[in-house]
């Protein structure tokens, strides 16, 4: 299947789906997305890594207001965003399927639906609550 | 006192709030006041520098102000813009030998917040496109981790938007001059957990300007010369966590507010304990409980008791925004940072425009911080007599 992503240069791969870092040969930083030089020491032997899919919520907000442009949505309602802890880095992101969340709990990367475009749905990436089953 | 010592001999500013002209009348508006403040003329101006974030020309207010063939400087650093303009003046005089300097910034911004675009910023459309190219988020997740890392309650926001606007009521140049009590702070509609309406400042048009005068000269122009004693500007490091971040660095957390602070305190001789006056970023309530620990004004976790107690006050030990801040002024971007410098300077001359600090205060501080992650940070000290 093919599916459609908010920008493909995000992605190590989408099935499953995981997220493209970079890391530095140098002083071993992880940064998102990739990027071609180091911020943390100038460096610029770089590598592509797969960031780690799973981590705990860092901090939360939940937007109660629609963005202005380039914001883009089918039709919109509070979502939440936060910065999750994966250890190596902490990545900022969408925080799916509530709107109210606590500072230290596990969640693991999903993807989830964006915007649709041409009648195709596009997803994003995200971070759901991990529940203990 | 030395040669180069730079002292704030003039001081104006405009009311801030919505303006239907032209940037440069307020621009205008603000340096005819400061010279008139300090009784001089334009033409004895030997260096300015203006700060905008719009997109007007600073440097062509020479066309309204008179051709006087002087250097005039233009900066644009975002929120630390009118510090930056401070700074570069001081610089300048000290630098070409030259006695008087103009200092203006100004901004007249549309209304809601500001609309930042992902390529100015090196990120992708994707970023904007999924909604997290919004400041008040940002603000939002900062305190959020601010709050949860210290212990301090979300009440506390609540008390910053109470003070900020009390100052706002009694101080006619503030844009927004209704008290918000704690309750109606914490009960309004919620913008981006855990900030609501009433703890953001709005973008909005003001204008101020500050004449600066070299060693012995400034004692001459003014009975009450405010010396710059310090100015600091600095930028982030790894472990900062700053607007339209992608990505922050585990481990520990700097901030370029902490470096700048530490800077202005050091290189004008004095600590935290010794300042009798600030003002600090506010862009929205958080910030200016974060900076409050940052600056090391107040220890770390300490922030939610000195509000309880008053401690910002009027009558409190540290005063705090004492013309309202960016809550009750907005934040015309190349002009707030100089709005710091010039509610400071009048607090330490005993002529406030709104509530005065009590007991004559000698020593005051001013710090600004926005995107992409600088900070700069003055202190200000009434001498007293000539020295």
């Amino acid at each position: 299947m093919n599916i459609k992503v908010v920008d493909p240069a995000l992605f190590v791969s989408v099935d499953p789906v995981v997220l493209r870092g970079s890391e530095c040969r140098d002083c071993s930083a992880q940064v998102f997305p990739s990027m071609e030089s180091c911020p943390m020491c100038s460096s610029i032997e770089i590598e592509v890594v797969a960031l780690p899919t799973s981590g705990t919520v860092w901090s939360w907000t939940t937007q109660h207001f629609a963005p202005k442009e380039p914001f883009r949505t089918d039709a919109f309602t509070p979502f939440s965003i936060g910065y999750v802890d994966l250890g190596s880095l902490i990545i900022e992101g969408w925080l799916v399927g509530k709107t109210d969340w606590t500072i230290g709990e596990s969640v693991r990367l999903v993807l989830a639906p964006a915007w649709t475009e041409s009648g195709q749905q596009v997803f994003t990436f995200g971070f759901e609550a991990v529940t203990d089953a | 006192m030395s040669a180069d010592d730079i002292y704030i001999v003039g001081a104006a500013r405009t009311e801030f709030g919505r303006f239907d002209g032209e940037d440069n009348q307020l621009a205008e508006q603000a340096i005819r006041g400061a010279l008139s403040d300090c009784g001089l003329a334009w033409s004895d101006i030997d260096f300015a520098v203006g700060g905008t974030n719009g997109e007007t020309k600073p440097d062509n207010l020479v066309s309204r102000l008179g051709l006087t063939g002087l250097p005039f400087v233009t900066v644009k650093n975002g929120c630390a813009t009118g510090a930056v303009a401070l700074m570069t003046a001081r610089n300048g005089l000290i630098a070409e030998n030259m006695d008087i300097a103009c200092v203006v910034g100004y901004d007249n911004h549309a209304r809601g917040a500001f609309n930042a675009s992902p390529a100015r910023y090196g990120l992708g459309e994707w970023y904007g496109a999924t909604g997290m190219m919004v400041t008040t988020s940002y603000f939002a997740l900062k305190i959020q981790r601010y709050l949860h890392e210290h212990g301090i309650s979300e009440r506390t926001l609540g008390y910053a938007s109470a003070k900020a606007f009390s100052y706002g009521e009694a101080h006619p140049y503030a844009w927004r001059r209704k008290p918000v009590s704690v309750d109606e702070a914490m009960d309004a509609d919620m913008i981006n957990d855990p900030l609501t309406r009433f703890m953001f400042c709005s973008p909005d048009a003001g204008a101020v300007s500050l004449v600066l005068a070299r060693g012995s000269r400034a004692f001459e122009l003014c009975d009450s010369p405010i010396k710059l004693a310090s100015v600091a500007l600095r930028g982030r490091r790894p472990g900062s966590f700053e607007v339209f971040s992608p990505w922050l660095s585990p481990g520990t957390r700097t901030s370029p507010s902490i470096d700048a602070a530490k800077a202005a305190f050091e290189s004008a001789g004095v600590t935290p304990s010794d300042i009798q006056v600030a003002q600090l970023q506010d862009t929205d309530s958080g910030a200016e409980i974060i900076h409050l620990g940052e600056t090391g004004l107040v220890a770390h976790g300490d922030q939610e008791t000195a509000y309880r107690n008053g401690d910002f006050d009027i009558d409190g030990r540290l005063p705090i925004n004492t013309d309202g801040g960016l809550l009750a002024n907005g934040e015309p971007v190349g002009a707030s940072g100089l709005r710091q410098v010039h509610e400071i300077v009048r607090q330490l001359q005993g002529r406030a425009d709104g509530k005065q600090v009590p007991g004559n205060p000698r020593i005051g501080f001013t710090h600004v911080y926005g995107a992409p992650g600088i900070s700069a940070c003055t202190v200000l000290i009434n001498e007293g007599e000539h020295p």
